[in-house]
């Protein structure tokens, strides 16, 4: 809410300086947005006299001028403005001025004659859209003044930031009232307005619980043109547009005590004017050609005509008031908080009045503010006002608190007397009665949310101000919370975040939220997906991710298309599947197409992927080599080049080349590998120490080379090697694979290297014959595999 | 006498005048190989009386040894040469580029998230987790933020479709509903942490549609909001690394009463005011205060024996305070320079 520092002075006779209040304002909650000196936009802007124009030897349409700042010398300005002549005032921008739109005045030449400045139209310096021609000022103030200084701009204004549970300071009195109260100065008493004559010519009542009390004044005869220029000030200080008298007077109204207010054009109104609860289904339309369906329980303001208003939120279209009103009905009412707050929400309609109604505006302020407006209609307007009267009661019962002033100290950890709690409470308005070991308080009309005996311990703390209260630390608590199921999972999490990391991965973090499409692609059970009902991108933020790889791949194409591809990209986080959310580690390979000048690496494949599964597995600590390899991994993999990493039953990995089609749905032009690990299922896993056992004695390293059938797996061989050389095999590996000349067709060669090592002796020659034999018997047997020379 | 001074001076003139290995060994053996010149002179001293030998025989040592001393140093001149001149040989251009190598990084938001989660357990938090989907009680209802309320215009929930049952749950909007979990599963005293992400549906330039948050909950006895002031500024300087000037202005939050906003000076201006702390000189980082009553009584927590407090913020927040990051949106960009520059090591974390 914008305010003008004068405004605020209208109502709180304060010695403080603009800096000490906002100090203040803020100490007490009201956060500042922005503090700024009016026409600080036009330093370097002042008022000149053009003495001469003369055509611009070069240009038609531009004149130089000689221009008197001030200054003794005359500057010559270049101006093609067609009113630009000898004789006139205007305000002129210097060199270093900065004019609305961060459009700065420089020295320049124009068609080779030099400018010393620039005499500014009314559009150039952000009052308006006069843009025809230079504005000419009229002004008596002598050539020089500073412009802000010539035309009175030189207010401040304050852009505070109330928050929702202070609806009473959602107006220039409600600020000036919470700062009298923590000591800013004194609150002016609101002048006492006369009565008007006789009762009001438009009957009217309420008939809603929600609108306890309504305010009623008709005024007659009047004139509604533009209002008084300190009026308009006023409203554009505020942020808003004049429009008309009654307009900015409903809002004068409204921003300096807080009551929204509404003016009826009396002559387009038929009958009673009443509030009622709307039905539901019923069509209004309202200000601004807002056309809406009432919900049941909106509250409506009506005549005998049907609704003409939405009650605390919007005006009708049909009864505004124009140019040409003179009969005036003007209602201010008290309606129910959350009544408005549902309507408004249901509508999705967001005005000064229901911004201020769901917050609370103060019952007793109701009628005073329909009398200020009135009497000010009529000061400005001229005509005659009828007596303000009154449907219903404005008598709000409100909860007393009790509370006992030990609480300031105990819960606030600040230690203030009962005798100033009482002060300060008083002068906030609350009614205390005080009870000897408690008080007991009643918060003051205008105050919403005063609830509990916290409350007014935040109240005693901010007028002393929160940095009064001492700083403390708690001893260190003698407890920890029970290990939750979530505690093995974040460990995981970060240990996986580090790991991949180390393994040369970047780690990024995509949106939970991706396209539907991209989805189900990925998703084990399509059914369970789970669709934003309010999407924010209804394309590619429509549907919880079930896994991180399509946030993965769509990341890796983008960098591809900005020709940054990132070879080793991460993520780890949560996804949403048919058995809940699930805490997740995913990689994807791309080719960087980096070339070295010593010769590129081989590109990513699915080894690459299942390398980057099994070194995340292994840091963990757990023992990879009792992993199985199930192939394939799953329908968005390679069907031949894809495998799941197995424990048992349980999946913990799966790894592969993506499959072609779903490449090509993330314009993946190259192949890219990729893994997924289930942290969820690792998690549970149990880490167990393995022993570590050492030889004293020489290992001995042989080679085998089997000839196999191709569809024969690796893992399946090294396996039957490893069981028939127990337990002197230290370790089995694939040193080759090869296919070609010399294998006949269908037929793969497979190498591997045994290291051979006993606990308790050198291994004799016969010892290793006898193993070797026996390995290359059972793959024989197993797989016909014949041994190679 | 000078035929031997002679033969000693032209053989050390020979040694110096080798210019490589080839001709230094040519040299050794003109002059003492088995037909060299000093061994020539040394065949001699056999048919030599004894005296002429003793005497004779001194004087061709000098000369042998004189030349196998020149000879030995000249050996070692020349090798140091010969290695120099291979080494010379083999120079290669040493600005060429390094094997390539790839250095994974963490993301700066996870690895502020390490960092805050260390400072909090150091004060006594242990960690808590609660879903991401979540209903709109644990979200909205139990933090005391009833429907119709303000706040709830604040938060720009996003919304699932109805679940078979027709509810419709919600992207949880903020951390807080751990607190209600953790309360609801442990009994009071507790100080817990609970980090993690949390949606709005807002974008621009300062919203992204998913940020991380974290929040701390402590539920003891005797607990004021002066302990509240203390773990903030704790928090705060061990985030920052140093002694930060802290401010707690009054606030509004429904699940907080006293509810305080924490803002530091701004680290970028020291406070007096700049582009990123418009001028203000401050920076906002926490919201905070003691957990409202209603908040505890949801929890069946008696709030006339406990009192808590509770804080939050936001990890993109501190990040970019911290680390001088200054476009939120890049955090959840992917963009390859972003993530290089700004991320962090492992040995960095």
């Amino acid at each position: 809410m914008k305010i003008s520092l004068s405004w605020l002075k209208d109502y709180l006779d304060t010695d403080l300086s603009v800096d000490e209040l906002v100090a203040l304002l803020i100490q007490l909650g009201h956060e500042l947005d922005a503090v700024e000196t009016e026409g600080a936009s036009f330093a370097h802007v002042v008022v000149g006299s053009v003495q001469e124009r003369v055509q611009h030897p070069d240009a038609d349409r531009l004149g130089v001028c000689q221009v008197d700042v001030g200054e003794g010398n005359l500057r010559t300005i270049v101006c093609g403005a067609p009113n630009a002549r000898a004789g006139i005032k205007v305000a002129v921008a210097l060199p270093g001025a900065v004019l609305p739109g961060d459009f700065a005045i420089k020295k320049s030449k124009v068609r080779g004659v030099a400018s010393d400045g620039m005499l500014c139209s009314v559009k150039e310096l952000g009052f308006g859209d006069d843009h025809d021609g230079i504005w000419e000022m009229d002004t008596d103030a002598a050539v020089g003044t500073p412009l802000a200084q010539a035309i009175n701009l030189d207010d401040v204004i304050l852009d505070v930031a109330v928050t929702p549970n202070r609806g009473d300071c959602l107006s220039v009195y409600g600020l000036a009232r919470d700062l009298a109260a923590a000591g800013a100065g004194t609150l002016k008493v609101l002048l006492d307005i006369a009565a008007g004559e006789g009762a009001p010519t438009t009957s009217f009542e309420t008939r809603s619980d929600n609108v306890k009390g309504f305010s009623g004044t008709s005024l007659t005869g009047v004139q509604n043109g533009e209002s008084p220029d300190w009026l308009k000030r006023r409203i554009e200080q505020a942020g808003l547009r004049p429009r008309s008298l009654v307009v900015d007077v409903t809002n004068y109204v409204m921003l300096t005590v807080g009551q929204p207010l509404h003016a009826y054009d009396a002559d387009k109104l038929k009958g009673t004017v009443y509030a009622a609860e709307a039905q539901g289904g019923e069509g209004f339309s309202g200000i601004g050609e807002r056309e809406l369906t009432l919900c049941s329980g909106d509250v409506t303001i009506c005549d005998d005509t049907g609704i003409i208003g939405l009650g605390g939120i919007l005006g009708g279209e049909g009864t505004a008031v124009s140019a040409t009103t003179q009969n005036i009905f003007l209602e201010a009412a008290f309606f129910e908080r959350s009544r408005i707050a549902q309507t408004g929400q249901a509508h999705q309609l967001i005005t000064d009045a229901r911004y201020r109604f769901e917050r609370g505006v103060d019952p007793e302020m109701v009628a005073y503010a329909n009398q200020m407006a009135a009497d000010l209609i009529v000061q400005y307007g001229g005509g005659v006002r009828s007596e303000t009267v009154v449907s219903g009661t404005f008598d709000v019962e409100r909860e007393v608190i009790t509370y006992n002033s030990d609480l300031c100290r105990t819960f606030g950890g600040l230690d203030v007397s009962k005798e100033e709690q009482t002060n300060i409470l008083q002068k906030l308005g609350f009614g205390i009665d005080d009870k000897g070991d408690v008080l007991s308080l009643a918060p003051p009309s205008w105050r919403t949310y005063m609830e509990n005996p916290e409350d007014i311990v935040e109240e005693i703390l901010r007028v002393k101000g929160y940095e009064n209260v001492p700083t403390e630390l708690p001893s260190t608590p003698l407890f920890k919370l029970p290990q939750s199921e979530a505690a093995p999972l974040l460990t995981y999490d970060r240990q996986a975040r580090r790991a991949l990391a180390g393994l040369g991965y970047l780690e990024t973090i995509t949106y939970s939220f991706i396209n539907r499409t991209h989805a189900e692609l990925f998703a084990d059970d399509a059914d369970a997906l789970q669709d934003l009902d309010n999407p924010l991108d209804a394309d590619m933020m429509a549907t919880m991710r079930p896994s991180l790889l399509p946030g993965l791949l769509v990341a890796s194409a983008r960098n591809i298309a900005r020709s940054e591809p990132i070879s080793k990209l991460a993520e780890v986080g949560t996804v949403f599947t048919a058995e809940g959310e699930k805490l997740e580690a995913a990689g994807v390979c791309v080719c960087d197409d980096q070339r070295h000048w010593k010769g590129s690496a081989s590109a990513p494949d699915a080894y690459t992927a299942k390398a980057g599964a099994l070194a995340l597995l292994e840091s963990f600590g757990l023992n990879i080599a009792s992993l199985q390899v199930k192939t394939p991994a799953g329908p968005q993999f390679h069907p031949g080049r894809s495998g799941s990493l197995v424990l048992g039953k349980q999946v913990l990995a799966r790894f592969g080349e993506l499959h072609p089609n779903v490449a090509k749905q993330f314009d993946l032009k190259g192949r890219a590998s990729a893994f997924v690990v289930d942290l969820q299922v690792v998690s549970k896993q149990k880490i167990k120490n393995r022993p570590f056992e050492t030889s004293a004695y020489q290992a001995v390293e042989r080679d085998l080379a089997f000839l196999l059938d191709e569809d024969v797996v690796a893992q399946q061989v090294v396996r039957t090697v490893q069981n028939a050389t127990k337990p002197l095999a230290k370790a089995v590996e694939v040193f080759d694979i090869y296919v070609g000349k010399g294998v006949p067709e269908g037929k793969k060669s497979l190498a591997l290297s045994v290291t051979l090592q006993a606990q308790d002796r050198t291994l004799e020659e016969k010892d290793i014959v006898e193993v070797m034999d026996a390995a290359v018997m059972a793959v024989q047997k197993h797989y016909g595999g014949e041994l190679r020379s | 006498m000078s035929d031997l001074q002679n033969l000693q001076s032209d053989s050390l003139a020979a040694i110096q005048a080798a210019a490589n290995l080839d001709a230094l060994e040519e040299t050794r053996v003109k002059f003492l190989g088995k037909k060299g010149l000093i061994s020539a002179e040394m065949q001699k001293l056999g048919k030599m009386s004894p005296d002429e030998r003793k005497e004779y025989g001194a004087a061709v040592n000098v000369v042998k040894e004189a030349f196998q001393s020149a000879l030995h140093s000249r050996k070692q001149t020349l090798e140091e040469q010969a290695l120099e001149d291979q080494l010379s040989l083999e120079t290669q251009d040493m600005t060429l580029p390094a094997d390539a190598y790839q250095l994974g990084k963490v993301h700066p938001v996870s690895y502020t998230i390490m960092e805050v989660g260390d400072i909090l357990a150091r004060l006594g938090f242990s960690h808590a987790t609660g879903p991401e989907i979540e209903t709109d009680f644990y979200n909205f209802t139990a933090l005391n933020i009833p429907e119709n309320h303000p706040a709830r215009q604040d938060h720009d929930t996003f919304y699932l479709k109805p679940d078979a049952s027709g509810e419709r749950k919600v992207l949880r909007t903020q951390t807080s509903n751990v607190q209600i979990h953790t309360m609801e599963k442990f009994e009071p005293p507790m100080r817990v942490m609970s980090i993690g992400r949390v949606f709005r549906k807002d974008s621009d330039v300062t919203h992204t549609p998913q940020f991380h948050q974290v929040e701390g909950l402590a539920i003891e006895k005797g607990l004021a909001f002066a302990h509240l002031r203390g773990v903030l500024q704790k928090f705060l300087n061990d985030f920052f690394e140093k002694d930060v000037t802290m401010r707690m202005r009054p606030h509004y939050f429904p699940f907080t009463e006293p509810s305080a906003e924490v803002d530091i000076e701004c680290l970028f201006c020291k406070g007096d005011g700049c582009r990123i702390c418009k001028q203000s000189g401050w920076l906002e980082v926490l919201g905070s205060g003691m957990v409202h009553r209603n908040v505890l009584t949801h929890c069946q927590v008696d709030h006339t024996e406990w009192q808590g407090f509770a804080f939050g913020c936001g990890i993109e927040r501190l990040a970019m305070l911290k680390y001088g990051i200054n476009d939120l949106r890049l955090f959840y960009e992917s963009q390859a320079a972003f993530l290089k520059h700004f991320g962090k090591s492992v040995s960095q974390v």
